[in-house]
């Protein structure tokens, strides 16, 4: 809210600090002063009054208090005595009646008679204008003044269109309707508290005034309305309307049920001495349960405690005392404190501490570090695997990225997920996140697509330079786009779950196989197996892939994820140009099977020898089936230290129905040195081994 | 393949002796070193990584809690009842399923307390999540990281000793703070923690407004009714609680200006870090 710099010192007899410093004052003693702005001759200061102070604070007398707290100025309460005239009374003009008491704890009228409706003087008219306000008449602006200043809204209804002399504070019926002061029609309802004449609506209670009832240049005689209102009954009636006005504001956050009387009783000052009204007799005021102030008994030295810094009781006292709150000592260590009504955010010991500490200064508590017990941090698994993950991904050259945890309509279909199965927002932002994303790969592949320019940039500068073709291929492989992300995915109906995914772009499926094994290895896990991913099973899920390049990881037979192409209908939605292969790892499974242990296996003092092997098998032959029947060899005899593909060939020179493996085969024993009779002896048997397959022909 | 590689790194009789000379010459060591491709960790995770070492020194336990979360713990038992224009401090998902996404990371203050013993020293990370318009210093998602320590006798001054130690090992640097009254339901009194601005040492500057600060972390002691809703009874018990972005504090860090990079998924700007 808004506030005049002169207005505030007009409390005060001594100067202020100047606005830059009053509002640095502020800011470390109270709230956030946003700006400060000159105004012609005057400054405004844009202070940031939180919810919690929103009941005292949203009025210039509330900062006068905290500025008299904070700089120890004396300031004067505003002038509030009228004449009143004896003869006519208040209560004889218009009757009350309030039909839901707790919407409306307190009613209150007061009646000026023979007013003179004209603009208001420049000064009132300056001060309305600085704080945002538009001047409109002397009668509407006094009431306006009165509740920036006392921060209780007022209403001013014109008497002589109020019809059969009623004032009635209830619901309103559904099918009721107003038009408001500024020409807008509201429809209404029961939820919504209005003040209603004999036959209808009048006001929009605590949020704005109808126009009917309006002052105008011919109104003669005023009723000035100074009520509290509920505040989630005007919060919620405010909502409704989509109204939001600056009683409303003050409404919805409470205000304090004594400050109607100080405020109407301002305001008539303000209009005996500007528009000359004659004030009637006393109030019409239906207030029948009176606010009375809370009393908390504060413990000196819990302030001590609280705080770790001893303050000297005098400075608390007076600090308490400068806010407005009554004090009794009770014995040495013990304060009775009554609470003015007006803080109504002031009902513990705690809120108590605040105040003296912010009014001493937080600057002045110095910083003690803690005398507890050492108790050790206990070490977050979930988060040390986390960790070892991400690092090994790195090293192996993937770029981790952060997604929104949102994905749109679109993507959803696009990935042939179960729109049943997404988490939908109430409220999204945008079409763009209506999902909460049920796996990181949708947002993995718009990064892939977002990024892959890169990629053909590259690409194209380095075709030019054809001299340079090898360069070329090497800048290209680095070029390669290897991301990854570990976060969470969501599932309906209410399920979360941490994942790891990752996209790598190229023919890469066997480098991305490599990955997961190191990945894996490094993460202490053996017993790895990839199995067919059975895209049939899988239902809708089968589009994302490009058969028969994809495969479950498992370990120790449990799946933990697969790997697979990206089909080319999912990236051609995406408008990806590039293969793509992609990861996805259940990250909660995975951590059950990490283990740190390690055992270190003895280096063999004795040499080892290397044979090769090519083996010719028909076509459908997976390589696992080749390796299995020589790992037979070796559970036998125990001297195949290791069996190394390195190549796969189909096509000239062979028979088009047949493929050959060529595998280097590592012999070693733990004891002592081979000779060559005992290698060839054992070749012989891998040799016999593999031709006793049907169709098998190894290759000498 | 194989082959030619083979030949270029073993040195034959004729590299040493009659090619030695006339080669070293004619070697260019002018020629750009070859360009090695690296991974990166997202600079979040570097900065999550320092953060959560140094509390880890201090004692601190790293825990974590659900994205999702119900209205109670996100609201009620901190302290924000329902209809209280305190809650419009918060801009919230909600989700079709009943849940809503939590909008701060302080649910896991309740979570914690409720189920662990006493004493303790936590911080809490995780994803937060708030329903504004974004711009270079505003997004809806945000990383959050929060601490809390409970014990007989947690003070004012003890919130300040952890902070400041925090963020002269962050920063790596005397950093200065300061405490403003701030207002949080859930912690009383509260605090804005804001720390000289790191470009223009106080002096004031674009980056800190003119200020010469600039704010980092929201923080309080634990509100009795947060003790209460965990179950404890609050007279027996003190605590302080903050709660800052990793986001900003990065940026800081890295001189990044503007937030929404973070989940932009650029490679120009992640292979930085």
């Amino acid at each position: 809210m808004v506030f005049s710099y002169g207005w505030l010192q007009s409390f005060f007899q001594k100067k202020l600090p100047k606005p830059e410093k009053l509002a640095e004052v502020l800011t470390m003693s109270f709230a956030e002063i946003e700006k400060v702005k000159k105004e012609r001759e005057d400054f405004v200061l844009d202070i940031d009054v939180k919810p919690s102070r929103a009941s005292d604070c949203l009025s210039h007398l509330g900062i006068v208090r905290e500025i008299a707290a904070i700089t120890k100025l004396q300031y004067k309460e505003p002038l509030s005595k009228f004449k009143a005239v004896k003869e006519l009374k208040s209560k004889n003009f218009v009757s009350v009646d309030i039909r839901c008491q707790q919407a409306c704890p307190r009613y209150t009228i007061k009646i000026i008679v023979d007013v003179k409706v004209c603009p208001s003087p420049k000064w009132l008219k300056h001060r309305l204008k600085v704080c945002g306000l538009k001047p409109i008449n002397n009668i509407v602006d006094i009431a306006n003044y009165a509740m920036l200043e006392t921060g209780q809204p007022l209403h001013a209804f014109d008497f002589d269109k109020i019809k059969g002399r009623k004032i009635i504070v209830r619901k309103a019926k559904k099918g009721e309707e107003i038009t408001t002061f500024d020409e807008k029609s509201y429809c209404l309802d029961q939820d919504i508290l209005i003040i209603a004449d004999a036959k209808k609506p009048i006001a929009i209670a605590g949020i704005k005034g109808g126009k009917e009832t309006g002052i105008d240049k011919n109104t003669k005689t005023v009723v000035l309305e100074s009520a509290n209102f509920n505040q989630g009954i005007i919060r919620k009636g405010s909502r409704k309307l989509n109204l939001k006005t600056d009683a409303a504001t003050r409404f919805e956050q409470g205000i304090d049920p004594n400050l109607t009387e100080f405020a109407i009783n301002r305001a008539c000052y303000l209009i005996q001495k500007i528009s000359k009204g004659k004030i009637a007799h006393g109030l019409a005021d239906i207030y029948p349960k009176k606010a009375l102030p809370k009393r908390i008994r504060l413990d000196l030295d819990y302030v001590e405690r609280l705080l770790g810094i001893k303050i000297p009781e005098r400075e608390i006292k007076s600090i308490l005392e400068k806010l407005r709150f009554k004090l009794k000592t009770q014995n040495l260590k013990l304060l009775d404190v009554e609470i003015p009504t007006f803080r109504l955010d002031i009902s513990l010991q705690e809120d108590l501490i605040e105040e003296i500490a912010r009014i001493y200064g937080y600057e002045k508590i110095k910083p003690v570090f803690p005398i507890v017990s050492l108790i050790p941090f206990k070490r977050n698994l979930e988060i040390f695997w986390e960790g070892r993950a991400k690092d090994i991904l790195e090293q192996a050259r993937f770029s981790e990225v952060y997604n929104y945890s949102f994905i749109s309509k679109g993507d959803a279909k696009n990935f042939g997920g179960k729109i049943n199965k997404l988490i939908e927002i109430e409220n999204p932002s945008s079409i763009e996140h209506r999902y909460l994303r049920p796996s990181l790969i949708p947002n993995l592949l718009k990064n892939i697509q977002k990024n892959q320019k890169l990629y053909f940039e590259t690409f194209k500068t380095h075709r030019v330079l054809k001299s340079e073709t090898f360069k070329t291929l090497r800048i290209l492989k680095s070029k390669e786009i290897k991301i990854f992300e570990l976060g969470k995915i969501f599932q309906a109906p209410k399920l979360e779950k941490r994942t790891l995914s990752g996209v790598m772009t190229g023919d890469a499926f066997y480098q991305v196989k490599g990955v997961i094994d190191l990945l894996l290895s490094k993460l202490g896990i053996s017993n790895i197996q990839y199995c067919e991913h059975r895209t049939v099973e899988r239902g809708l899920k089968s589009c994302w892939w490009q058969p028969p390049k994809c495969a479950e990881i498992k370990i120790n037979g449990e799946q933990i994820g697969f790997l697979g192409e990206v089909s080319f209908r999912v990236l051609s939605d995406l408008k990806i140009e590039l293969k793509t292969i992609v990861f996805d790892i259940d990250f909660e499974k995975l951590v059950r099977f990490c283990s740190e242990e390690k055992t270190y296996q003895p280096i063999s003092r004795y040499p080892s020898a290397i044979r090769d092997i090519a083996v010719l098998v028909p076509k459908r032959i997976k390589v696992n089936e080749v390796l299995n029947k020589i790992n037979a060899v070796k559970g036998q005899r125990g001297l195949i230290k290791d069996v190394d593909l390195f190549d796969v060939y189909e096509g000239r020179n062979i028979p088009n129905n047949k493929k050959n493996f060529a595998f280097h085969i590592i012999y070693q024993a733990e004891n002592k040195t081979l000779s060559s009779k005992e290698i060839d002896d054992a070749h012989q048997k891998i040799v016999k081994a593999l031709e006793e397959r049907k169709g098998w022909e190894v290759r000498k | 393949m194989t082959g030619v590689c083979a030949q270029s790194f073993i040195m034959n009789k004729e590299n040493k002796e009659n090619k030695e000379n006339k080669e070293n010459k004619e070697f260019d060591i002018t020629v750009p070193g070859n360009k090695i491709a690296l991974g990166h960790l997202h600079p979040l995770t570097q900065t999550k990584k320092r953060v959560e070492e140094i509390f880890q020194t201090m004692g601190f336990s790293i825990v974590e809690g659900p994205d999702m979360e119900t209205e109670w713990y996100n609201f009620d038992a901190l302290n924000i009842p329902k209809n209280h224009p305190a809650r419009d401090l918060w801009d919230t998902f909600y989700l079709k399923n009943g849940l809503l996404l939590r909008t701060h990371t302080s649910p896991v203050q309740i979570r914690y307390l409720e189920k662990n013993n006493l004493p303790l020293r936590i911080i809490v990370p995780g994803n937060v999540f708030r329903r504004e318009a974004t711009n270079a210093s505003h997004e809806f998602q945000l990383f959050q990281i929060e601490g809390l320590m409970v014990d007989k006798k947690i003070s004012v001054a003890n919130l300040k000793a952890i902070v400041g130690e925090f963020f002269r090992r962050f920063f790596e640097k005397d950093v200065k703070f300061r405490l403003k009254p701030d207002y949080f339901p859930f912690t009383e009194p509260s605090f804005d923690i804001g720390i000289s601005c790191l470009v223009c040492r106080e002096r004031g500057c674009p980056a800190c407004k003119g200020s010469g600060w600039m704010e980092v972390a929201g923080a309080g002691m634990v509100h009795p009714n947060v003790f209460k809703n965990s179950g404890l009874i609050p007279k027996d018990w003190q605590g302080w609680a903050f709660g800052f972005g990793l986001e900003r504090l990065t940026m800081l860090k890295y001189k990044i200006n503007d937030i929404r990079l973070f989940r932009s998924g650029d490679l120009k700007f992640l292979q930085q870090f």
